[in-house]
């Protein structure tokens, strides 16, 4: 196993260190988030312990990354 | 949507507390539209409704497809079908939840994509054992011939492994080695093991803090996620 690799391993065992949210309320506040991070603000400032939490729960992160790109195909192109 | 309540705003382990802050009170005009029409039970908001889940459960088929070849395309269209009809009666039953924080289209996307995703990921593991057992230790503790800058990190995996062992419960072992070392998707384990999402998180969340804390007493640096 490279060194990166075992990273990896000791982030996915240990989480993220802040305090985050559990996955109810960050399915409550993703679409707040991803609104707020599309708009070029600052996602974290308002809703804390979101991103916590997508550093640490593979299935939200997915849904978030899925949430996120499905929205910007709605934007109007520039 | 079965699994995911409506939540009270509450970091995971910590007590109440006003950590967000929902705003609320200001619906766009499009909004209001689509709750007048749903609230109505008109049913042409109904039909256009239905369609934008379809619409975002095949999104999120054709983002997992290339994960997932040995899944006829058949079978991914009546799981998207299935899985924004499951949406639509999440959305239908939750419209008092939405408060206006994003536009309702948003709002309603992420029911269709949840659905849509935990439905992809059983699919993905139908059939499948789950290990609950460390078979993944061996990859964690397989020290190459480090040099020495691996030297640390050689000693926390080590350690890493042994409080896992000693400290963490039979339940919090069998889920943390589930999700974290054999990359069980969570979905997959909360049905194996007869509860849900939120439940296993705890479990997970509670099983690392206990972790860094040991590790932190015993002198560890431990990452950072920022």
């Amino acid at each position: 196993m490279k060194p990166t690799d075992r990273d990896g391993a000791v982030r996915r065992l240990l989480g993220p260190a802040e305090q985050e949210l559990s996955c109810d309320e960050c399915f409550e506040h993703l679409d707040r988030y991803v609104e707020l991070e599309l708009a070029g603000t600052d996602a974290d400032a308002h809703v804390p312990g979101l991103r916590a939490h997508l550093a640490g729960c593979p299935a939200c992160r997915e849904e978030h990354d899925s949430l996120l790109a499905l929205v910007t195909t709605d934007q109007p192109k520039p | 949507m079965t699994e995911l309540g409506t939540a009270s705003v509450r970091l995971v382990g910590q007590p109440l507390q006003a950590a967000v802050l929902p705003e609320t009170g200001r619906l766009d005009p499009e909004s209001r539209v689509w709750l007048h029409g749903l609230r109505g039970r008109d049913e042409d908001t109904i039909a256009r409704l239905h369609a934008l889940l379809l619409r975002a459960a095949r999104f999120e088929v054709a983002r997992r497809k290339p994960l997932l070849p040995h899944v006829r395309g058949g079978d991914l269209d009546d799981l998207a079908e299935q899985a924004a009809d499951d949406a639509l009666v999440s959305v239908l039953r939750r419209l008092d939840d939405f408060r206006g924080a994003s536009r309702f289209t948003t709002w309603a996307y992420k029911f269709a994509l949840y659905e849509a995703a935990v439905k992809l990921r059983k699919r993905a593991w139908q059939g499948r054992e789950v290990p609950l057992e460390p078979e993944g230790w061996s990859l964690l503790s397989s020290a190459e011939l480090a040099p020495e800058a691996e030297a640390e990190q050689t000693e926390l995996m080590t350690a890493l492994q042994s409080t896992v062992e000693n400290v963490l419960t039979p339940h919090q072992r069998r889920v943390l080695v589930a999700l974290a070392v054999n990359g069980v998707p969570i979905d997959v384990l909360a049905e194996r093991l007869g509860t849900n999402r939120g439940a296993l998180y705890k479990t997970l969340h509670d099983a690392r803090r206990k972790l860094r804390r040991e590790l932190t007493a015993q002198g560890f640096e431990l990452p950072e996620e920022r």
